[in-house]
Formats: C-alpha cells, structure tokens, sequence
C-alpha cells in the first residue's frame, strides 16, 4: 500500500486514505469518490477526456490527465474536476453553470458528451490564465487550438467547442485586448 | 501440299519478319543497355541518397523535398540548407561533376566554400563510383525554383573565406581504407557509417577548431540540447545490444533498449530504415565490431526502493505510461527496463528527456508512439534530479548520483541555443 493520501477536490478536503501503489487518479476520482463526471477514453493519455485542473500550492494551475498520472501526483494539491464548476446553494443545489459550460450547452457543443468534462476543464483553465494575461483579439483562435487541439472528439466535431469558447473570451471583459 | 507450302511460305515470311525484328532489337541492345545502366546508376544513387541522409537536411518542415530552408543553429549562428534539386538557377542543376565532387568531398561549391555543417568531411571517403551514381541521381531530380535563404551568422564567421583556412588544418580528401584483418561485412559497415552514414558528424567530439576528434571518435556528443550516444562497440556491447536490436532502432525507431529521438529520428525516418537487410547487418556488424550473433540478456528491473522519493514521482508522473515496473505500453511509451538512454554513463539525456519530452513519434501506420509531455515547468530541479537519479537506479546498471548542477547544465544547454 502506498502512504496516506490527502488532497482537496472541489474545495472538500479528501484524505487521508490509503492507497494500492500505482493507483491511477481516474480510478481514485470513481472508485474511492465516487467523482464519474471525469472520463476515463483511451486510458493512453491520447484523447484528454479525463483531463482535470490542479491548483498547486505556488498559484500555478495546470490541466493534468488522470488516466496516466497516478493519484501520487495529486497529493497535498488542490484538484478541481467538472462536479466542481457550477455554482451551488446551501441545499447544494446547482444555481448557475460555469459560462463555459453554458456556452456549450448554447452552441450544442457535446453529443454523447464523453469528451466534455475534459473539453470543459481545459477550456476554464485556458479561461482562466486569460484573466491574468490577455491577449490580442487576433489571437484568439490559435490561443484556442493551442489549448484544445489535443482533445479529441468523436461525435460533434470540434468547431462548436472552439466556437463556444471564442463566444465566451470575446464576450468576457478583461481577457482580450486589441 | 498446298498447305505445306502456305506453312513453308507463312514460316518463311515470319522467319523474314523476325530476323529484320531481330536485327532491329539487336542493333538497339546498345542503347537498351545503355539506358538499363543509367537507370541501375540512378537507383543506386537514390538509395546512396537515403543513405546519406540528404532529404532530412535539405528539405524544411512542410517545405518541398530537396529544397533546403532548414535551419541549424550552430555556435556560430543560424545556417539554413540549400536547394539541391535539379533546378539550374536555384539548385545544384548547373552542377558539372567536377562541381559535385568538390562540394562532396572538399566542401566547395561553384560560389564558394560551404560551412562543414554540410558534412563533406565525411561524404569524402565515398568512392569515385558512388560519387558518381549520386550525381546522376542529382542530375535528374525534380527541378523545383527555391531561393536559398541567406545564413544568419555573425561576424567573423560570415566571411567565406575563412572556410578555406578551416579546411586546410582540419579537412583532407581521401579515400576510404579497408582494414584486411576484418570481414567484408565489418568493412562494409565502416563505410557506409563513416562516408554517407556520416554518424561521427553527431557522435564524435569536436576539437576546439571544431573538427571531429579522432581521439574521440563515436564517444558521444552534445548537440542541439541533447547528447548523441556513445557508440563504440564497448558502450554498445556493454548496453547489450544485439544485431536484432540495432537492425529493428534503425529500421523502426525503437526497439527492446527504448526508442530514437531528438536527431536521431529524421536520420532513422529518412535514411536507416531503407538499409537493404545485408547492409544492415553490415552497419550492425561494424558498430557492435562482431559478425556473429549476440546473446540477449534480460532487461534490468531492480526492484522498486519505495523509501527513495523518486518512487512517489515515477508512480505520480510515470508509471501511468511506462508500467509500474517499466515495462512500458505497445504503441504508446517505450519500457524504462534497460531503456538505453538512461543505461549511459552521463544521465544527460534522461534529463532532457524530462525536461522536454519527446513529440509524437509514427514509423508506420501501425507503429509509433504517443508524444512525450515535458515536466521543465511542471517538476522543480531537484525534483528532476530524484526522479533521474531514481530510474537510472532502478532500470539500470547505473549506480551514479545526480547532481542540480547535472539538471542546470541540461537546462543551460537548452537556453543557448540560438532562437530560430
């Protein structure tokens, strides 16, 4: 068995618990959490559905794919996943999605919405990092196929993900600037 | 009777027929050979081509083949490769073959001395007969109009003319010697890796005039922020390669001892892989200096030391792709388990390779492997150097520290190369 893991997940403290060696994140997210919004595709690290954000103790977030990192990874970290996102109420009732995934919701962005979370979570970290340095509206569109062209989608297509996430930097105060 | 006589005069007049077809074939056997032999030239040229390697140089990313535009940052700047398809304004159609077997073997060009990055200081030892096969095949590539793109190096390196004195202390044409104590197949190799192969190029250390050094020769290299491998035959046979092995690296970018990179790829992706199977075994006959078979020995797994800080990093980062016990996944990462590059006595590879991973690698449509994230801003230094000093322990022989001062000197080499 591995050392105790412990680490927050949707600002709720996780841990410690024990571990197996080699226990990828994915399988810690469903198994021990019961967090199944992440994806598990290829299990190869190839198509980022199981694509999640951390937020490291030094203010650095990064999008990390579960189904090749092992939970080891994550220890000590803050780990957000797409249960994460929405605004909720006290009855912790969602009130309000995060914009990002309201415009996929508008741009009829998902199918079978395997890719989503993954789509999801690199889309707010992309979102996110424009907050703290925007960029040129004539960016936009490489800045989205930098972020997102690893992510694979087998049903819709990829022009009404990239469509949504333009809609939202463009209509965001603060992310671009001309 | 009368049929006998139309057979006789229908044999009689086919007899006519052929024997004028007959004169007419045997009067174009000549020409007929003639043209066989060019073309028998040209293909030897052609795979002499691949052999050297020339399409990775001179063509540019997503840039047409022969065409140069390539950049290569050197210490002294940025030189670009030029066009060498047939074209007789922009390329290297105008060439006599007296112009090709200067450029080949002096490094000189109609316009003036070539920088050595062209490595006629290796293309020297090829024989007058595979110059010459090589020229053919030159002279009737496609002519495609592309002006060179104009070096960008600094002074006093941009002054042609001090390639002349260059070359007269550090280059001298000459033939390629065969040794009589070793087998044809052992000789064989020696020139095809020495001449067209051009390995020492990468592999052997540069003098302070910037010359291969003999003393040193195939010992290993940085270059372009990685190090190509020492490849005598010890560190070879010390590695335990087998003929298999090398014949399967070049012939598909990876095998058993892990997998090509950096340099290496283009060279296996455009010239190696078409080794005809004798000259293959050859090349590994040379390099591994042995023509008999070698006896495969199994791959180093020492166990995992789960008290070593390096175990949580290769569980957190690495096993998710390399195996728990470095075994590695078909298709997708090479196994860590005797993995060649961190079998060597520098661990500077396997901090380059984790300072910037490794891009995604196809050899055919049913081999290759997935890209290679890079951790430079994801783990600290001294992470880097646990992790390092963590898999060489443990999938290999190598019992050396890692030093942070091993980690920045990787790190240093990455941040000097020239911008291009």
């Amino acid at each position: 068995m591995s050392q105790n893991i412990k680490m927050t997940i949707n600002d709720q403290p996780v841990g410690p618990v024990e571990v197996p060696d080699g226990l990828m994140m994915i399988d810690f997210l469903h198994e021990y959490l019961n967090l199944t919004g992440t994806k598990f595709g290829c299990g190869a690290g190839v198509c980022h559905a199981c694509t999640v954000i951390v937020d490291k103790s030094n203010g650095v977030s990064e999008v990390v794919r579960t189904c090749i990192s092992g939970v080891e990874r994550f220890n000590g970290h803050a780990v957000r996943t797409v249960e994460g996102h929405a605004e909720r109420n006290d009855k912790n009732e969602i009130t309000a999605l995060n914009p990002i995934q309201t415009a996929f919701l508008e741009h009829f962005s998902f199918q079978c919405g395997w890719c989503t979370s993954g789509f999801v979570n690199e889309a707010i970290a992309l979102v996110e990092r424009l907050e703290k340095k925007p960029i040129a509206v004539n960016d936009v569109e490489q800045v989205i196929e930098d972020a997102l062209g690893d992510h694979v989608c087998r049903c819709t297509g990829y022009v009404k993900y990239y469509a949504a996430v333009k809609d939202v930097i463009l209509k965001t105060e603060g992310l671009t600037h001309s | 009777m009368i049929r006998t006589n139309d057979h006789f005069h229908g044999l009689r007049a086919i007899t006519k027929y052929h024997s004028k077809l007959l004169a007419l074939v045997l009067s174009l056997l000549p020409m007929g050979s003639l043209w066989a032999a060019e073309q028998d030239i040209k293909n030897r040229g052609e795979y002499l081509a691949h052999l050297g390697d020339c399409v990775a140089c001179h063509s540019a990313p997503n840039g047409r083949k022969f065409t140069g535009g390539l950049p290569f940052a050197t210490p002294f700047g940025v030189l670009y490769s030029t066009n060498i398809t047939s074209d007789k304004e922009t390329g290297i159609g105008h060439y006599s073959y007296e112009d090709f077997y200067d450029a080949m073997h002096l490094g000189k060009s109609p316009k003036g001395n070539l920088y050595p990055a062209m490595p006629y200081t290796s293309y020297h030892l090829l024989t007058d007969e595979d110059t010459k096969a090589l020229y053919e095949y030159f002279m009737n590539t496609t002519p495609i109009k592309q002006k060179n793109k104009p070096n960008d190096v600094s002074f006093p390196f941009n002054i042609r003319f001090g390639l002349k004195a260059w070359n007269a202390i550090s280059h001298e044409d000459g033939q390629f010697q065969s040794q009589s104590n070793k087998s044809d197949a052992w000789n064989r190799g020696k020139y095809i890796v020495d001449a067209l192969g051009h390995c020492g190029e990468c592999h052997t250390p540069r003098t302070n005039t910037f010359a291969m050094n003999p003393q040193q020769y195939f010992q290993g290299a940085v270059i372009e922020g990685y190090e190509a491998s020492n490849i005598t035959p010890e560190e070879l046979n010390r590695q335990n390669w087998t003929h298999d092995d090398l014949a399967t690296l070049f012939r598909t970018g990876y095998s058993r001892k892990g997998t090509v990179f950096a340099g290496m790829y283009p060279v296996v992706y455009h010239s190696f892989s078409y080794l005809t199977e004798e000259d293959m075994r050859s090349v590994s006959t040379y390099l591994l200096d042995n023509d008999a078979d070698i006896t495969e020995k199994p791959l180093t797994f020492k166990g995992h030391d789960k008290q070593h800080p390096g175990y949580k990093l290769y569980m957190g980062y690495c096993a998710g792709c390399h195996g728990q016990d470095g075994e590695g996944k078909p298709n997708v990462s090479p196994a860590m388990m005797g993995n060649a590059t961190l079998d060597r006595a520098s661990p500077y590879n396997a901090i380059a390779v984790l300072l910037k991973g490794v891009p995604s690698q196809h050899y055919s449509i049913a081999s290759g492997f997935y890209k290679m994230p890079g951790y430079e801003k994801t783990l600290t230094t001294e992470e880097i150097r646990t992790l390092t000093e963590y898999l060489r322990s443990t999938f290999t022989e190598q019992t050396k520290k890692v030093s942070v001062k091993d980690v920045q000197q990787v790190r240093e080499g990455f941040d000097a190369l020239p911008a291009h």
